[in-house]
């Protein structure tokens, strides 16, 4: 029991990671991504490839996840001179699928659907197999702190404040000056570098990567987090993070109870319960269960950094 | 060889024609991009399926059992998710509209399971014209895929309620001043997509195979010709999917058959930078 909570826990820990990253970008600059899947396998097959093909060690090669998610995230995010919103998300949705068919399609470099097999495994000489779980916790907890730490540093500081005002009007944005798209192109790529660590750190936890994993249902799961936490609020999508994981896990044991689910039927229910969730959530609570909190204007301070455009406050309703 | 494929091409089109119709025409009255169109389209497909394979109906019955069920599923959605909702931000509802479409996709599979199955039908030899094979079915698809795409022209140009949607369209607010049913015409739009959504269920159904995921694989090449077209304009979403059908073909050419769905994100991705209002669309005026 105690190993199942510590894989649980572990997992977790890859949605905050995702989650903290969506954040950053549409919580709190409003660019959509529906590509969540597409960087997080780029950072897993990055990490993977180098470390089987190449024999990198790890301590090159699953930073170089993050760093190959750094790149794609930059260039993606350059689609952002012409798109804003919906159509953001269908170029990011875009980029997540091309992700996934290249690992698919090109199996002699990924295995395509039968997986991709890692072998090696971070500080696995340094610790015995019964604590290992619990260090590699360790590894993705400080991950998760580290990436908690940057994404609440970059809120409060006034690149925050700017932030929001690109998510509230991008134009008021830049007629005060600030330079919107290099803005939004540096968030993104942090976001997307989030993403690819996240990739990494998984990969080499599971030891066994196929494209079946990175599907754009992973989105919806992170997407779930922000929005049941409360979007902007770093602290809300921790708790919507583990919220998405207990209802996947807990619907589990649903099949112990009811005899003629079978596991098919059970992971379709699981996704028409999340999806319920979802909407629900949205018409009932659209800023979530941790509202972010309200930017109060602070008088001559704020307004001398030249940053706090007039309103920042008024997310309205909308999600 | 090439000609083949250009038929091949038209017929892809006229499968993905009239749902790029209904999506634009969606999307000109609510303004935001309805991924839940794929699963409105598996629904149709998996209506028609139990009409004829279960009940045992011929074909044409059972689509028209697939169109009644999907324009009602459409319609449910809107008054039970998206009429609530009405006014929120755009991707707002695109995250709705995908988890929509996921809640479609997977009582499906709670019903069906992930199998594939296909249509009750006796098998038909092809047709052969100077070298290039078609069957009955696509021949069937692609004169249904010019009659819907003229009935849309008729309606929209020629009756009360098409000029109706063409003023909602335009200016939601000018046309409720001027005593348009505004909320009315946008029900009338949601219902005649959902019919056009149900009957591509049908036809893909009998191009593809039928499988839950039928819709979902279908959605992005809708939304390129959509796109390509000019989203929001029905007319533009006609050019859109002959392109956009005939483009997938060709490509196999030069890529692997396996690249064909990627073809439809490079389309939008390049379109997008380019002319993000589309082929016949008008540039958004931006404030």
């Amino acid at each position: 029991m105690t190993a199942y909570l510590v894989s649980m826990a572990t997992f977790v820990g890859f949605f905050m990671l995702l989650a903290l990253a969506l954040n950053l970008q549409w919580g709190m600059t409003g660019m959509v991504n529906f590509g969540i899947a597409g960087f997080y396998a780029l950072g897993a097959y990055t990490s993977a490839l180098l470390s089987v093909k190449l024999g990198l060690p790890l301590w090159l090669a699953m930073p170089a996840g993050a760093v190959a998610g750094l790149l794609a995230g930059t260039l993606v995010a350059l689609l952002s001179i012409r798109l804003s919103g919906d159509f953001l998300a269908i170029v990011t949705l875009g980029f997540g699928e091309f992700v996934r068919l290249v690992a698919l399609n090109e199996d002699w470099l990924t295995e395509g659907p039968r997986g991709l097999k890692i072998d090696a495994r971070p500080f696995a000489d340094v610790f015995s197999r019964e604590s290992y779980p619990l260090v590699y916790l360790g590894l993705v907890a400080a991950a998760v702190a580290l990436a908690f730490l940057v994404a609440e540093r970059i809120r409060r500081a006034p690149l925050g404040r700017t932030l929001r005002a690109i998510r509230e009007d991008a134009v008021v944005a830049e007629v005060l000056g600030k330079n919107v798209l290099l803005h939004r192109i540096t968030v993104f790529a942090i976001g997307a570098a989030f993403m690819g660590a996240a990739g990494a750190l998984y990969a080499h936890y599971v030891q066994n990567i196929s494209p079946q994993v990175f599907m754009p249902m992973v989105a919806i799961f992170i997407w779930m987090s922000v929005i049941v936490g409360g979007p902007g609020n770093n602290w809300g999508l921790m708790l919507g993070a583990g919220l998405v994981m207990a209802i996947l896990e807990g619907t589990r044991f649903l099949g112990d109870v009811i005899d003629w689910l079978d596991a098919e039927k059970l992971s379709a229910i699981r996704v028409i319960l999340i999806g319920i969730l979802l909407i629900v959530i949205i018409r009932l609570r659209p800023r979530g269960v941790m509202p972010e909190p309200r930017f109060r204007y602070r008088g001559s301070r704020a307004a001398a950094d030249g940053s706090s455009v007039n309103d920042v406050t008024g997310r309205g309703d909308t999600t | 060889m090439t000609a083949q494929l250009l038929v091949n091409g038209l017929v892809n089109a006229a499968l993905i024609a009239p749902p790029a119709i209904a999506l634009s025409l969606l999307f000109s009255v609510l303004r935001f991009p309805n991924f839940a169109i794929g699963g409105y389209i598996t629904a149709g497909a998996f209506l028609a399926y139990a009409a004829n394979a279960g009940a045992g109906l011929p074909l044409w019955g059972a689509a028209l059992v697939a169109m009644a069920g999907t324009s009602l599923l459409v319609w449910l959605s809107d008054e039970i998710v998206f009429k609530p909702l009405r006014g929120q931000d755009p991707v707002t509802l695109l995250v709705v509209s995908i988890a929509l479409t996921l809640i479609i996709e997977h009582v499906v599979r709670l019903i069906y399971s992930a199998d594939v199955r296909g249509f009750d039908l006796p098998l038909q030899r092809p047709h052969r014209f100077a070298g290039i094979r078609i069957t009955e079915e696509q021949l069937e698809l692609l004169a249904l895929a010019a009659a819907i795409a003229a009935l849309t022209h008729l309606l929209l140009r020629y009756t009360r309620t098409g000029r109706a949607v063409r003023a909602t369209a335009d200016n939601p607010v000018l046309a409720e001043v001027r005593g348009v049913p505004t909320r009315r015409i946008v029900t009338a739009v949601w219902v005649y997509s959902g019919a056009l959504f149900g009957l591509t269920g049908v036809l893909a159904g009998l191009d593809l195979v039928i499988e839950p995921l039928l819709g979902w694989n279908l959605t992005i090449p809708i939304f390129a010709a959509a796109i390509l077209g000019g989203i929001g304009s029905p007319y533009g979403a006609m050019l859109g999917a002959v392109l956009v059908g005939i483009a997938e073909e060709l490509t196999v050419l030069v890529l692997p058959s396996t690249y064909k769905v990627g073809v439809g994100f490079f389309i939008i991705a390049v379109l997008l930078l380019v002319r993000p209002h589309g082929l016949l669309g008008q540039p958004e005026i931006r404030k």
